[in-house]
């Protein structure tokens, strides 16, 4: 079984709207133009093919009623193929194939955007905006791993976007409610939102002038944050530090004091984080990650197996943390972990 | 399928159940064959999840962004523990290329997807409310193959909140037209079922609307 060549006369129809067929067609010479009516408007659409074009392929392949009438505007020979021919053709022609497929993928993303309009849901305007809300969605449905996922993801790819300030707030309270009561539960999060933080930080920015330069050293804090998610603990340690010698914002300082302590960490580097983490502390004993950095001090010494100044410090975390810290589940599966071992 | 893919070992990866694999609108560069393991595909809207579709191995996720360079158009989820071989753009056409089984599989399941959003789409341009919550259950009728032989009617396993959706309706605008044709006997509601008395007389409904409006 080949195609097979056909003729049509100018006027003529190939096959028209409704119809069920598998047969596909390739345009050799004349003139064939496709037409529908838009969904919508009911307006009359026309697609002239062009020489060397396939027709007819989605409702064939698909099984479905064509979607349009074919006329043939000016005298055309066609090539016409079964499906099984046609999927023979192309088995050999992944050219064809791939051009098939970019032009079936931008169609059914077009009809997806028009569905949304009908739906009222305003998107691909701006899909930083959108990755942000869907990081927000699963905040709210308590899904904190996949919440994480998004928010890390969005600092990754807009390290200084215009949501950053919201996405690392949100990125902290879905690693502190999953700590704390685990995946689905707990109550709802306070979801920072990316409609009112943007005019908040906006209003924050007019309060205090312009900040420029700030706005610099915070790309290049977000930057070091979107590294460390992504493992690359090296790199981020570069960013942090850096932040450090910029200097002019204590609140990042501090920040990226914290987060290249935990970078330290992370490289296997205990003695050197000790020594920061002491160091810092000692500087900032009112830090706001100060638990945090307790935490992390004393889980380098469980790493030099140093597990009674571990406990130490475990310990002091939970003599000064609230009932209700976060921190305090992690210490305690700690505790447990090492009296375990010792029993 | 007798796929060439032993070359392509090295790009395994493996998720973990309740993965999220990628997300909506993150930028995307790579795309995934599932070798084992289920994969769902989902799309925020508004305050719900909507599953779009739930792959299993053999089948292809995340093409669209390598296609048109654009960003992820839903999320996707591993069901289970998933292997799944993981490409980058320029592999696609190396892996097509190799496998035209596979490219053929993927064309045709576009071909389904855009029949499925071109018919969601007919429905939420009905302007009459009552029509399109029936044009919905014609929907159903349409991509349920063949249903049992049920003598009192048509029987559907969906939820007034599925007919919501579907309809791009409030939950309780459209139990109002449900309640509205349960009234007259034309629709009996149970809690995970529909029963359709008469699905032609729904059709001649929404065809008669369909017209008016054009």
């Amino acid at each position: 079984m080949a195609p097979k060549a056909m003729a049509f006369k100018a006027n003529s129809v190939i096959y028209f709207q409704g119809d069920l067929s598998d047969k596909i067609f390739i345009l050799k010479s004349g003139k064939v133009s496709l037409n529908s009516q838009d969904i919508e408007t009911g307006q009359e659409v026309r697609e002239l093919i062009q020489m060397g074009e396939f027709f007819g392929v989605k409702s064939a392949l698909g099984r479905y009623p064509r979607e349009e009438n074919a006329l043939v505007l000016g005298d055309a020979s066609v090539l016409q193929f079964s499906v099984p021919e046609f999927e023979q053709f192309i088995s050999t022609n992944t050219r064809v194939i791939m051009k098939m497929m970019k032009v079936f993928s931008n169609q059914l993303r077009r009809i997806h955007i028009r569905v949304n309009g009908l739906l009222n849901i305003d998107e691909k305007s701006d899909p930083e905006k959108g990755l942000i809300t869907i990081g927000e969605y699963y905040l709210k449905k308590r899904m904190y791993a996949q919440a994480l996922h998004v928010f890390r993801r969005y600092l990754t790819y807009y390290p200084s976007g215009k949501f950053s300030e919201a996405a690392m707030r949100n990125c902290k309270a879905a690693e502190q409610s999953a700590q704390k009561y685990g995946t689905g539960k707990g109550p709802e999060p306070a979801v920072v939102s990316a409609s009112t933080s943007s005019s908040v930080s906006a209003a924050a920015a007019a309060a205090s002038g312009a900040g420029g330069g700030n706005e610099a050293l915070k790309k290049v804090f977000y930057n070091a944050v979107g590294l460390f998610s992504q493992n690359n603990f090296m790199e981020a340690l570069k960013g942090f530090k850096k932040v450090i010698e910029t200097g002019g914002d204590e609140e990042y300082t501090i920040k990226s004091m914290f987060e290249m302590g935990r970078c330290l960490f992370q490289l296997k580097q205990y003695d050197q984080c000790i020594r920061h983490f002491t160091g810092l502390i000692q500087k900032y004993p009112k830090m706001p990650d100060l638990a945090e950095a307790l935490f992390c001090t004393g889980q380098c010494y469980e790493a030099k197996n140093e597990k009674e100044k571990a406990v130490g410090f475990y310990k002091k975390i939970f003599s000064m943390s609230a009932e209700n810290d976060p921190v305090r589940r992690k210490v305690m599966k700690a505790l447990r972990a090492l009296e375990e071992a010792r029993a | 399928m007798n796929l060439n893919l032993a070359a392509f070992e090295r790009f395994a990866v493996i998720f973990q159940p309740g993965d999220l694999i990628f997300s909506e609108y993150e930028p995307g560069d790579s795309f995934y064959l599932i070798q084992s393991g289920r994969v769902q595909i989902s799309k925020v809207m508004g305050d719900i999840e909507k599953t779009i579709d739930i792959l299993y191995p053999g089948e292809i996720f995340g093409e669209m962004a390598i296609l048109e360079e654009a960003p992820r158009s839903a999320n996707a989820v591993a069901l289970d523990q998933v292997k799944a071989l993981e490409f980058n753009r320029a592999n696609f056409e190396i892996l097509m290329r190799g496998n035209p089984q596979i490219a053929l599989k993927l064309l045709k399941l576009f071909t389904k997807r855009i029949y499925d959003q071109r018919r969601r789409f007919m429905i939420l341009t009905l302007g009459d409310i009552q029509a399109r919550v029936l044009d919905v259950f014609l929907m159903l009728a349409e991509t349920d193959g063949n249903p049992p032989e049920n003598t009192e009617g048509h029987e559907f396993k969906t939820t007034i909140e599925d007919i919501a959706h579907w309809a791009g309706l409030p939950t309780e605008k459209c139990r109002e037209v449900i309640n509205h044709f349960a009234s007259q006997n034309r629709i009996e509601v149970y809690p995970d079922r529909m029963l359709v008395k008469n699905i032609n007389e729904f059709s001649r409904f929404v065809n008669s609307r369909r017209r008016a409006a054009e």
